[in-house]
This record gives structure tokens, C-alpha cells and sequence, in this order.
């Protein structure tokens, strides 16, 4: 009897583990609620940086800030706007720009509970949108490679047949097997060389020679793309036009 | 114990009460997890499908936009109206391309339609800036509109009849994207996918369009004028190739392949240096006419900055005079990573040539050139006739925003984005504490660009 009560705790525990696990790895599971914080920690005299920046030209659009630059760098002139906007909006007005300023100044952001990768929520440019998307197709390549990858990718923009800017570009539906499976979402490991790549091909580098095709000849289903020139073989994709 | 007498375990064990709950409850709380799940992905697919409905209506409205616009266009007389008529024109391509590029077509099936609208926009915006500077269009540009206007009455007529069949859900998006087994695939989704492939059937016999724009034709057929000298061996090449280099340092060089597509045919090396680790090697370009260095790169790992912008812009700047490229001028540079790629434009006779452009890459820890490229310069480098400027630096000044408080002025010839090239003065300034460059026509006074300057820590970049 003892034995078997045993085992039912033990076989409960599974089922609850098992359970937790499947809610984990399920990015949709019904309580990682979204919420809105604020962009930044309090920012009062002494805070620089590009929250202060933004803090200023708001301040300055509104005309509460019409002394002093957008320099980054919180100082007198800063905290007199910032009180000035704090009384008409019938905040406290201590010049100190907390949770609530800053919120009713709209400067905040989404952040999800949950998810890890919340915290980078920051401008993804062009470069770093280029490099992810080297990183989902070819951060197994020989660093030619990742620049020719880059490299096709910018040749489509100068090309009429394809959406003409780089976002345009990789998230074309069906374009990048990469983005169609997530692959481009995959953090970009600091040693990588996929960023120095990136900023190679928008640099101008380009081994392809004018490639808008590449495909893996291992994994390419498409029979159309067999039907394009090859030009350049590099690592294991060939480049064509 | 075996897991038959396992199984037979959890079954004696089932029928304890307690034990019986626990699996139910188990059971229940993984069947509403599931059913949330399930419902989850409808609401997206669904999402998805709104998505690609809004594109297609939109693209097909747009395109309807473009054919009318394009046939007022042949009958307006006034150059102000048609210039505005042609405008729209543009946006309303743009956007329908824009629109055609989130469809989840693959991207061969609807090129030439892209094509098609890339060029229609292109090609109004062209002739819109034309009749802005009070240039009436010539017949043959009138013709083109014409052919353009027919190309479009017959892609707006496919997108109607794709409309009513995604209206009547005789196809669906669905069947394009899903991976299903491929032998419902061959059924259903085909039928979608001709649908789309008969659109793209209405631009066979697409004409030839030059014009002024980035996406004309003429681009990729113009020969590069740098290009000069005669047919070199592979050999030649490989001596070319060690001669680009410090020779002491270089370990080999071996031939990899040659690249056979206009403009530029190479013969493509893979050099190694006695101070490399493996993967640590340099590869070079060479042209098959005339065996120039097309571009070269080495990826290395480089240390610590030791080397200022200065000191690196005049080394890039021996090192492209010992390769036989005098009057180089660095004009603006960026820094990344502890290497600086700097550009160099040709000066010919004080006059800043843009399109005859290099790039050197210059590892900042110990001033070696890691990157060299070279497309611009010899796709557009030559001996140009310069005129004498039409009007004085004094006239061209004048022309500028007085507000603009100017520092430093010049004569350049800058490239145009489709291949062509303007004789200009060139001012650069100051405003509202911010760097600019204008770049006045030296021989009509008309204002061609206005660039703005970005000076960050890590360059100067121009917009």
C-alpha cells in the first residue's frame, strides 16, 4: 500500500512536469501577457544618453524645451521642462522624469514576460537586419560566403523584379527559407562573424559578381532554380542570375 | 521489469480511485490546452489570409490607378498637369510593387509583373522630373506610355478574374504556402499558382525601356569604361595577384575558378600569408580584360586600434599609388570593428570625380590593407573633356539657401543613379548645426543635390 501511494505521487509529478514543460516551449501560452513599461530607468540631472535625447526633442515639439538642445545630457534647462511638463499635466512636479512621466510622455515599450529576447527591443537597422538574416541562411558558410549572401540580397533591391528595400527584400513571402522558418529569428552569436559580413556587402563588396539567385543544391526543391546560370560556387551554395 | 508488465502496473494502478482523478484531470487540462492551441493557429491563418487579400485588392486597385493615369497622361496638354499626373503615376506603381512583394507567390512566378511595375513607376517618375524643368516629352517617350497603358489594361483584366475566383473561393492562399503531401499539392495548388503564372504570361514581348531612371534597361547592358587593356592568362593574372601584395608575407596563391558574367569576367584567387591562420585568407578578383583587381577581402580577426583616420587615409593612399592609381582623394570614410574603409574618388585637374570611386579597407592595428574594391572605378573611369562651368562660382553661389552658411567650395562631377554624370559645383555647409553638401549644376545653375552630413564617432556618412 505504501509502495503504491508512492508511485501515484511520483506518476503525478510526471504528468505536472510534462505539463509545465509543453506550456514552456509554447510561446502562446495563455498568461505571457504583453505589457507596456517604461523605455528607460528614471532619468533626472546627471542621465545622458539617447532616452535623454528623445526625452528633449518631445519636450522641445511640444514647447516646453525651447532654451536648451537636444544633447543628450540632462541638465537644468531639462529639468525645468521637465517640471514645467509635469505641472500642466498634473503630474509631481519634482523635474525628475519617473515610470509615470516618462509613460504619459508615450515613451514606452511592449515587453513580453516571458520572452528572452524582449530586452533587445531596439532599432533594428538595416545592417543588423541584414546580418541576422546572414545568420539564418549561412552561419555555417566560409566568410565569402556570408558576404555573398549579404551581397545577393542588396543586388535584389537594385533589381526591378524585386521589392527595392532590404526589409522588402527578405521578408518577400516564400523568399528565404530562412525567414519562413524562423531561422532568421536565431541570436546572433558574438563571435560570429555574420555582422562584419553584413556591413562588407552594404560596404559594397560583392564575390558574387551581381547574383539575385543562390541555392543549396542539397536541400533546393524548386526546379526552376536549377534552370538559372551558375556563376559561383561557394561553400555549399551556388550563386546565379 | 519489462514494459509489458509496466504497462499492466499503470493499468492496476488506474483503478485506484485517486490515481484514476489525477490521469482525468491530466487528461482534461492537456485536451484544453490543445483546443486553445488549435484555435490559436485558425485565428492566425486567418489573420494571414486577411493579409494577403488586402494586398492582392490593393495591388489590383493600384494597378487599375496606373492604367487610367497613364492613358490622361497621353491626352493632358499642359507639362504642368501631365507632371502631376505622372507623379501619381509613380507612387500609384510603387505602391501596387510594394503590395505584389507580400503575396505568397514565389518570387519567379510573378517577376516580370514586378518588372513590369518597377518600370512604369520609374519611367513616370523620369518623365515627371522632365517636365518639371519644363521639357516636353518627345513622341517616342509618348509611344512607350502608350505600350505601358496597353500592358496595363491587360494586367488589370488578370487581376479581375483572379479577384472573382478568390471572391468565390475557387482558390485559395492557403493552397500556395501549405508543404502538404505533393500529391495534393500537384492538384490544388497548381491550379492557384497558373492562375498567377497566366498573369505573368501578359509581359512576354516586354519591350526594351531606356530612360533616365535606376531601373532602365541601359543599366545593365553599359560597358565599363575602366576596363582597359587586353585579354590576360591566368597566369598573368597570379602575378598580378602577387604583385598586389607585400610579397614577403604571401605563402601562396592558388587559382579557384573563373566567373563568366558581363559586366566584369574574372579569374578568382585565394591567397595565404606566412602570418595567417587557416581561414585567414585573402580572395582577389582579378578582370579577365586587361587583369585588373577587381576586389579583394581577408577576413581577420584585428586587434586593438593603434593607427588614427589620418595616419590610415594617407596609407590607403600610398598603397593606391604604388598600384598605379595617381591623384586618389579620400573623401569619406567610416570606422568599424578597428578597421577603416575608406573612399577614394579620382581628381582630374581639381575636379573631384565621384563615380571613379575605390574603397580601401585598412586593418587599424597594424595599417595593412584588408579590403580593396574597385566595380565603380573601373566601370566609369576615364579621361573626361570638362567643360569650361556655363556659370561662375559667384552665380552658382547665389543659387544657394542663404541661410546655408558655407565653408568650403569646389568643382566635382557626381554620378546620377542611372548611370549618368552631372559637372557641379559643389558647396559644402552648415545649418541649424548640421553639415551639409549642395551640389549646383556648373553649367544650367540648377539645383541637383542636397546631402546631409553625418558625423558620427564612427565616420563621416553622407545622406
Amino acid at each position: 500500500m505504501l509502495r503504491r501511494e508512492g508511485n501515484a505521487i511520483k506518476v503525478f509529478k510526471c504528468t505536472a512536469i510534462i505539463i509545465l514543460l509543453l506550456l514552456a516551449f509554447s510561446s502562446t501560452f495563455p498568461w505571457d501577457v504583453p505589457y507596456i513599461a517604461p523605455v528607460s530607468p528614471d532619468l533626472g540631472p546627471g542621465s545622458a544618453g539617447e532616452a535623454v535625447m528623445d526625452l528633449q526633442q518631445r519636450l522641445k515639439n511640444w514647447g516646453y524645451y525651447y532654451s536648451g538642445d537636444v544633447s543628450g545630457f540632462y541638465d537644468e534647462d531639462t529639468k525645468e521642462a521637465v517640471k514645467k511638463y509635469q505641472e500642466v499635466k498634473g503630474l509631481n512636479p519634482d523635474g525628475i522624469a519617473g515610470e509615470e512621466t516618462l509613460m504619459a510622455m508615450g515613451m514606452g515599450h511592449v515587453i513580453r514576460s516571458f520572452s528572452a529576447y524582449a530586452q533587445n527591443s531596439s532599432r533594428i537597422s538595416d545592417e543588423q537586419l541584414l546580418a541576422r538574416a546572414i545568420n539564418g541562411e549561412a552561419r555555417g558558410e566560409p566568410y565569402e560566403g556570408q558576404v555573398a549572401v549579404g551581397a545577393v540580397i542588396i543586388n535584389r533591391t537594385k533589381d526591378p523584379k524585386f521589392p527595392k528595400t532590404i526589409a522588402g527584400v527578405i521578408y518577400q513571402p516564400g523568399a528565404f527559407t530562412a525567414v519562413s522558418d524562423g531561422q532568421i529569428n536565431v541570436p546572433i552569436d558574438p563571435k560570429s562573424t555574420v555582422v562584419k559580413a553584413a556591413r562588407d556587402a552594404l560596404n559594397g563588396w560583392d564575390p558574387t559578381n551581381g547574383c539575385i539567385y543562390y541555392w543549396n543544391p542539397a536541400t533546393a526543391t524548386s526546379k526552376w532554380i536549377w534552370s538559372r546560370k551558375i556563376v559561383k560556387k561557394i561553400g555549399k551554395h551556388y550563386f546565379g542570375k | 521489469m519489462g514494459f509489458r508488465d509496466k504497462l499492466l502496473d499503470f493499468k492496476r494502478r488506474l483503478s485506484d480511485r485517486k490515481m484514476y482523478s489525477i490521469v482525468v484531470v491530466a487528461i482534461a487540462a492537456v485536451a484544453i490546452w490543445g483546443l486553445y492551441q488549435y484555435k490559436h493557429a485558425a485565428q492566425l491563418r486567418q489573420q494571414l489570409d486577411n493579409q494577403y487579400n488586402r494586398a492582392f485588392y490593393d495591388m489590383a486597385g493600384y494597378v487599375n490607378n496606373v492604367e487610367v493615369l497613364l492613358m490622361k497622361s497621353l491626352i493632358t496638354a499642359s507639362p504642368v498637369k501631365t507632371a502631376a499626373i505622372l507623379q501619381e503615376a509613380w507612387r500609384q506603381a510603387n505602391l501596387a510593387q510594394a503590395n505584389l512583394g507580400q503575396l505568397p507567390v514565389s518570387q519567379p512566378i510573378l517577376a516580370n509583373t514586378a518588372k513590369f511595375l518597377t518600370q512604369v513607376g520609374d519611367f513616370s517618375y523620369a518623365l515627371n522630373n522632365k517636365e518639371m524643368q519644363g521639357q516636353p516629352l518627345s513622341d517616342k517617350e509618348y509611344s512607350t506610355i502608350e505600350k505601358l497603358y496597353g500592358f496595363a489594361v491587360s494586367l488589370g483584366k488578370s487581376l479581375g478574374k483572379l479577384q472573382e475566383e478568390l471572391a468565390e473561393g475557387r482558390i485559395k492562399w492557403g493552397e500556395l504556402q501549405q508543404k502538404g503531401p505533393s500529391i495534393f499539392r500537384r492538384t490544388s495548388s497548381n491550379l492557384t499558382m497558373q492562375q498567377f503564372e497566366n498573369i505573368d504570361k501578359t509581359f512576354q514581348e516586354y519591350p526594351t525601356l531606356i530612360y533616365d531612371g535606376p531601373f532602365s534597361d541601359h543599366i545593365a547592358m553599359t560597358k565599363p569604361q575602366g576596363l582597359t587593356g587586353d585579354q590576360v592568362s591566368v597566369e598573368e593574372a597570379k602575378e598580378r595577384v602577387r604583385n598586389f601584395f607585400d610579397k614577403n608575407k604571401i605563402k601562396s596563391i592558388d587559382y579557384v575558378d573563373k566567373t563568366e558574367t558581363e559586366p566584369f569576367k574574372t579569374y578568382n584567387f585565394r591567397v595565404s600569408f606566412k602570418d595567417g591562420e587557416d581561414g585567414e585568407e585573402a580572395l582577389v578578383s582579378v578582370t579577365q580584360k586587361g587583369g585588373h583587381v577587381l576586389w579583394m577581402l581577408r577576413d581577420r580577426p584585428v586587434g586593438i586600434t593603434t593607427i588614427d583616420v589620418d595616419k590610415a587615409k594617407a596609407m590607403g593612399k600610398k598603397f593606391l599609388e604604388d598600384h598605379g592609381f595617381n591623384n586618389m582623394k579620400d573623401t569619406y570614410y567610416l570606422k568599424e570593428d578597428n578597421t577603416a574603409v575608406i573612399n577614394y574618388a579620382y581628381s582630374q585637374d581639381g575636379v573631384i570625380v565621384y563615380p571613379d570611386l575605390i574603397k580601401v579597407k585598412i586593418a587599424l592595428d597594424n595599417g595593412e590593407v584588408v579590403g580593396f574594391e574597385a566595380k565603380s572605378y573601373l566601370s566609369s573611369h576615364t579621361q573626361r573633356n570638362l567643360p569650361a562651368p556655363g556659370i561662375s562660382m559667384e552665380e552658382a553661389r547665389a543659387k544657394i539657401n542663404p541661410r546655408l552658411e558655407i565653408l568650403d567650395s569646389g568643382l566635382a562631377v557626381i554620378p546620377t543613379n542611372f548611370k549618368t554624370e552631372i559637372f557641379a559645383y559643389e558647396f559644402k555647409g552648415r545649418l541649424n548645426g548640421k553639415d551639409f553638401i549642395v551640389y549646383i549644376n556648373a553649367e544650367n545653375g540648377r539645383e541637383e543635390d542636397v546631402l546631409m552630413i553625418l558625423d558620427t564617432p564612427n565616420g563621416i556618412l553622407t545622406m
